[in-house]
């Protein structure tokens, strides 16, 4: 049992899933479900489908040069069993997994920041340039909310002393 | 020393077994019958491993090699690989080629020095089975057919080939691969020699059908027979005169 990538969106198969396509020239296509046979089929180019993995590491969305792909490598030559390199390399397996994965996420956020950081200075210009542009409710709430703010001053205590006068 | 045997009823050994001076490829599922022959004559010299190949038990034609190496085809699976890896032993280097052509036996007849490959195939291949074997590769015809793995058989001490290759491109052979060679049959007349029979340097299997003559002309161009004062001489004599008397008709 092997566990293939899938030639379209390059996700892996599971055993039981997808459909295996031998051309004539004996070179193997393998799909992980009817979604990427039928783009195939209609002769799509994986490379300029956006949500393939080969468009999304062509254009730079993600990762596509990192040492935890070196470990994923076809070997043609195999190595004598051993059963301490055997475990050694089960137990590595989800670690590598895992590490590659905090960087792919690591590339995603890096590539969206100076985005980010520009959405915030376009609002803060905004904000002094167009303040006019807001609706008057919104900037007549904030004057009234200033104006209960003033001090008034107290009138009763004079009259108060007049009556004591008298 | 050359014997006869049947593979499950099928007299085409080659095509299930792939023998070499350093070991033995056989399926697996056939009766003690055929394995008992096959380890009787190899005994201790040679690794007898019984595997499929690509899920498959035409050993034989799916993978070459010599006794420095083997070739085994992409299709093979992992853990046929890993099986392989872990029985022969740590001379033999075992290895993948990617190639169009997947049947290997049918395009690539090799002995410990010199291979015959079909026309077609691939550049890389060439330099792995180079690497690999540690041979010279040519790309050759034999009579016509471009599947020499096929129809054409030699070891480090002779050759047999199609019985219909000329006597011209049976010497050019001879001098491009510097053993004798011979143009016989084998399993009473079948042209598909390398299919119909496994060689290495001391022993050969021939199928059950293959007739006395036939057997004789194997031990002969193939030097299997016990080596006795004069008979180097013989053999290179043997080898002209009588397989033309044979075959020429």
């Amino acid at each position: 049992m092997r566990l293939e990538k899938c030639w379209f969106c390059s996700s892996t198969i599971y055993p039981g899933h997808g459909i295996q396509f031998v051309r004539n020239d004996a070179k193997i296509f393998r799909f992980c479900r009817s979604k990427c046979h039928k783009n195939f089929k209609m002769k799509r180019n994986p490379r300029k489908v956006k949500w393939t993995k080969a468009y999304r590491q062509l254009h730079g969305k993600d990762m596509t040069k990192d040492t935890t792909f070196e470990f994923e490598r076809k070997r043609n030559r195999p190595e004598r069993y051993d059963r301490n390199l055997t475990e050694q390399t089960l137990k590595a397996i989800p670690l590598i997994t895992k590490i590659r994965h905090d960087r792919l996420e690591k590339h995603i956020s890096n590539r969206q920041k100076p985005g980010k950081r520009k959405e915030m200075e376009k609002d803060s210009k905004e904000l002094d340039q167009d303040i006019g542009m807001l609706p008057k409710k919104l900037i007549s709430n904030e004057l009234a909310a200033e104006k209960t703010k003033v001090k008034v001053k107290v009138v009763q205590q004079q009259t108060e002393d007049n009556a004591m006068e008298e | 020393m050359a014997s006869r045997v049947k593979f499950e009823n099928s007299c085409e050994v080659g095509v299930f077994a792939r023998l070499t001076n350093a070991y033995c490829l056989v399926p697996d599922g056939a009766s003690e019958g055929f394995y008992s022959v096959l380890e009787g004559e190899l005994a201790g010299a040679v690794t007898v491993v019984r595997t499929s190949v690509a899920g498959t038990r035409i050993v034989g034609r799916l993978c070459v090699g010599n006794k420095r190496g083997l070739l085994l085809p992409h299709t093979a699976t992992d853990q046929e690989i890993q099986h392989l890896r872990n029985s022969l032993p740590d001379e033999v280097v075992v290895k993948c080629v990617d190639e169009r052509l997947s049947a290997l036996g049918n395009c690539i007849a090799c002995n410990d020095h010199v291979a015959l490959t079909h026309p077609d195939l691939d550049k890389e291949t060439e330099e792995v089975i180079s690497d690999v074997l540690g041979v010279e590769v040519f790309r050759q015809t034999i009579a016509g057919n471009i599947l020499v793995g096929s129809y054409c058989t030699f070891t480090n001490k002779g050759g047999l080939v199609h019985p219909q290759t000329s006597v011209e491109d049976l010497d050019e052979l001879s001098t491009l691969l510097q053993v004798p060679m011979v143009a016989g049959t084998v399993n009473r007349g079948s042209e598909v020699v390398s299919a119909g029979m496994a060689v290495n340097d001391w022993t050969a299997f021939c199928g059950s059908d293959t007739t006395a003559t036939e057997v004789s002309v194997v031990e002969s161009v193939f030097r299997l027979r016990d080596p006795r004062p004069g008979a180097g001489a013989l053999g290179s004599d043997v080898k002209n005169s009588m397989v033309q008397d044979f075959f020429t008709s």
